[in-house]
């Protein structure tokens, strides 16, 4: 589905990604983890449009998607999520689900203004189609709330929301569990292996090694911007190379 | 167009540079310490002009000694401005930058009420010509050339050799971690502000001595100034430099060659394109 | 939720008719002109929040002024056009002109947009004063005719000989201007901006075109200020290079602050304030300048939400104070 060939993206001399090769197949959820600074939001930038590689090429369901801006992205259904700028502070819980489903349907400028009644008839579709994005993750009670209200794991929570609300068929979550207490992290795990159960081939970026072991079929790991390893969890944990990694950078070990 | 026509041209453009870089050194000292535009810097250049007009022709002071005390007190003024005004907003932008507005609103006005909408002009305290070479080199503007070399080296020295000035360097280069490392940001910000109203005080006074003086003249000196800094790069003070003399010297030059229009259109469009395609200007960083 | 509808209509219905009759109770010329003024500005600082709305400030609407201004003489002066195909070019032309320059433009953040939005429009000034064989140069253009006739046999005759005209006709287009404006603004693309100026990242992540509806806010706002300019030519007879400059645009942005720039009412109220206010006070006129200034540093410092946000926060100062009192009980 996803093919990553040679991506490289250098900052002034700073090598942020090197060489990178990844595939990932449609129903895999596949974990990317690595040490801080190995280069994984990087990955996602590079993947996603936000930023363009110095080298190599992004490949989706055989279409070169190397250096497209953002939103045609998203239009092709890959939806990421982000560690920090992941909400509309202002907006409550629910309109940052409703605006986040513009790509589904497709509302006309014209049509919007005039609120003509095909585009009511969208509206009513958007609304029920939120509610049902917040029944899903859980935040049906809160739809009324500023977003920026929310405590911190909800917040996240919040996030994935939103991408689900763009229909990804490949979800890129970034770091989904940072900051959450214990509870909120096995839902939230739930969550996530629901979306998978029902279809979406999810890339995870994770800390929280335990969790992206669990959730996970294959791991790839990244450091200093380069892959050093990929596999099964239990591969991975056994991996000499990868185990150097995070005790040189001071990290635990998976 | 004769060699002599061109060499004077030539050195009204690096009077104008000299100005230019005054005016852009200010303004990008304040930016880079404070992070914001200080739009009203064109006001603070006018008052400068003001305060030496009144000082030389009303008062009869001898004009060095209305540019210094000139440049106390509107440095003083910019003192009480950034502790009454801008501190506040540290970290807003975009509130100071509405402040900055008002701020112009206010200074024009002032100036307005007292002196008057009228254009004033003096006679320069330097009055004849030097002649080397065939050709006429206007006094006052070698003293703008002169004047604005040895502000620019006591600018360097400073930042470099005292420990004031490498704090000044350090919270332009990254105010969190200069805060962190003990630097007095409210002192440093008020000296920032210091600094630059007065280099911008001494600008206007310069140029009250070259061509006549009005309320509304800001903005002339505030477009250049934003110009320099874009071209040279923000928060570079070489950048500020070569740029001024870039745009100074285009600004002396190309009338002579093409009509003034030209010259003034090109001069926007470039900083235009620059800004779009090259942000961090010709000598900035990323 | 009928109910408040209604009420809510009731009372725009009623405000209507109030302006509608208005120039019977100030019929004089001066007064009228004021009016229309504010009428003017009303136009000018809520197309200029719309384009704020999406996180960008424009100092561009005096220049969008002018290129409408000239656009509409020259089109009625050389070209024979209606006066009012001439005003409905006036308000496309610079629409246009923001849609070409907006894409580029709209990649820069922040001060940097507002400052490429001010040279814009210095370059259109100084292109208006100096292109002499189009605009007439520095002296700008006289005698600029009044608008075409609206004539409907047998009900209305109206040939624009005198202010109360061009009253009507400010109101008109006032009414026609915020109806689309807010109408805009309501729809989805009214959200989609709001959005993108909170976190455009996120926007993008989603598949919205935060460029395309950047430069669409932008095109928008500037549509109104051409269609003012036009207006006032045809109002005046008069224009020249100088007429809205950058101290001009300056004080819109001083209507929308004051006002409010996050409610819709905000710019509206800030310049119906701020327009009748100076008028009012003829006689301190050298100070009008200052009261702006004054005005607008207590609104940044003290009511950052302009004076639209009053009652809000009357409201919930009241509710403080009950507060305390019931504690204290």
């Amino acid at each position: 589905m996803l093919e990553i060939e040679g991506l490289t993206k250098f900052f002034g001399g700073l090598a942020a990604l090197s060489g990178v090769d990844m595939r990932v197949k449609p129903g895999d959820i596949l974990g990317l983890i690595g040490p801080n600074g190995a280069g994984k939001t990087t990955l996602f930038n590079l993947v996603t449009g936000f930023l363009r590689p110095t080298k190599g090429r992004v490949i989706f369901e055989g279409k070169d998607i190397t250096g497209k801006k953002p939103h045609s992205i998203a239009a092709k259904a890959i939806v990421r999520t982000f560690q920090a700028t992941n909400i509309f502070p202002d907006f409550t819980v629910l309109q940052n689900i409703v605006l986040s489903c513009h790509l589904v349907p497709k509302i006309g400028l014209l049509e919007t203004v005039f609120h003509t009644p095909s585009s009511r008839r969208k509206d009513e579709d958007i609304l029920q189609r939120s509610q049902a994005i917040l029944e899903l993750v859980g935040l049906d009670t809160m739809a009324d709330v500023a977003a920026l209200n929310l405590a911190h794991g909800h917040k996240r929570i919040l996030g994935i929301a939103i991408a689900l609300a763009a229909e990804p068929k490949l979800l890129l979550l970034d770091e989904p569990l940072s900051g959450m207490n214990a509870e909120e992290v096995s839902e939230t795990m739930r969550l996530i292996d629901r979306l998978w159960q029902s279809g979406i081939t999810i890339l995870l970026i994770e800390h929280n090694m335990r969790a992206a072991m669990s959730l996970c079929q294959r791991i790839v790991v990244l450091n200093f911007g380069r892959k050093i390893a990929e596999g099964s969890p239990e591969e991975i944990k056994g991996n000499n190379e990868v185990i150097q990694a995070y005790l040189g950078a001071g990290e635990y070990a998976p | 167009m004769s060699t002599a026509a061109l060499l004077q041209s030539i050195l009204n453009g690096l009077a104008l540079a000299g100005i230019y870089i005054l005016v852009a050194l200010g303004l990008t000292l304040v930016l880079s310490i404070m992070g914001i535009v200080q739009v009203a810097h064109g006001e603070i250049y006018m008052i400068g002009a003001y305060s030496v007009y009144y000082m030389f022709v009303a008062l009869g002071l001898n004009f060095f000694l209305a540019i210094v005390i000139s440049t106390l007190l509107i440095g003083g003024l910019g003192v009480f401005l950034e502790r009454s005004c801008f501190r506040p907003f540290r970290g807003q932008p975009d509130r100071a930058l509405t402040i900055s507005i008002g701020l112009i609103l206010i200074l024009q006005n002032v100036v307005l009420s007292i002196a008057g909408g009228h254009p004033r002009s003096y006679t320069s305290p330097f009055p004849g010509v030097l002649k080397i070479l065939g050709i006429s080199i206007s006094w006052e503007r070698l003293i703008i050339v002169l004047v604005g070399l040895v502000l620019l080296i006591a600018l360097f020295l400073f930042i470099r050799t005292t420990k004031t000035g490498q704090a000044m360097l350090a919270i332009s280069q990254e105010r969190d971690g200069a805060a962190l490392q003990g630097i007095n940001i409210d002192r440093i910000s008020a000296l920032a502000m210091f600094l630059g109203c007065a280099l911008a005080a001494i600008a206007g006074a310069l140029i009250g001595a070259l061509f006549s003086i009005y309320p509304t003249m800001g903005s002339f000196a505030l477009m250049k100034g934003i110009t320099v800094i874009i071209l040279g790069g923000l928060g570079s003070i070489s950048g500020a430099v070569v740029g001024g003399l870039i745009i100074g010297l285009i600004d002396g030059v190309m009338p002579v060659l093409t009509t003034t229009y030209i010259a003034g259109l090109i001069g926007f469009a470039t900083i235009i394109i620059i800004l779009i395609f090259r942000p961090q200007g010709i000598w900035g960083h990323e | 939720m009928n109910k408040r509808i209604m009420i809510s209509l009731l009372s725009y219905g009623i405000l209507i008719v109030c302006i509608c009759f208005l120039p019977f109770f100030f019929p004089g010329p001066y007064h009228l002109h004021v009016l229309i003024l504010t009428m003017m500005n009303i136009i000018l600082a809520s197309s200029l929040r719309l384009i704020n709305l999406s996180g960008q400030l424009s100092l561009a609407h005096g220049g969008m002024m002018t290129i409408g201004a000239y656009t509409s003489t020259l089109l009625v002066m050389k070209l024979g056009f209606s006066s009012w195909l001439a005003l409905l070019m006036a308000g496309f032309f610079p629409a246009v002109i923001a849609c070409l320059v907006g894409f580029p433009f709209v990649r820069l953040k922040g001060i940097y947009f507002a400052i490429v939005t001010i040279f814009l429009g210095e370059m259109i000034v100084l292109t208006a004063g100096q292109w002499r064989s189009l605009t007439g140069g520095s002296s700008g253009i006289f005698n600029i005719p009044r608008p075409n006739p609206l004539v409907i046999p047998g009900i209305v005759n109206i040939t624009f000989s005198s202010k109360v005209d061009f009253y009507y006709l400010a109101f008109v287009l006032m009414l026609i201007s915020l109806l689309i404006l807010y109408a805009v603004e309501n729809s989805r693309i009214g959200l989609t901006l709001r959005g993108i100026q909170q976190t455009d990242s996120l926007a993008e992540s989603v598949g919205i075109n935060t460029a395309g509806f950047k430069v669409l806010a932008f095109t928008i706002g500037c549509f109104f200020p051409g269609l003012i300019g036009g207006f006032y030519s045809q109002y005046i007879s008069a224009i020249n290079p100088d007429t809205f400059g950058f101290l001009f645009t300056i004080y819109l942005l001083v209507y929308m602050t004051v006002g409010g720039a996050e409610r819709f009412i905000g710019p509206i109220l800030g310049a119906f304030i701020l327009t009748i206010f100076p008028e009012v006070t003829r006689p301190l006129k050298a100070f009008v300048p200052f009261f702006f200034a004054a005005v607008l540093m207590v609104v940044i410092f003290f009511m950052p939400e302009g004076i639209a946000g009053l009652p809000e926060r009357l409201h919930k100062a009241i509710r403080k104070l009950l507060e305390k009192k019931t504690n204290h009980a």
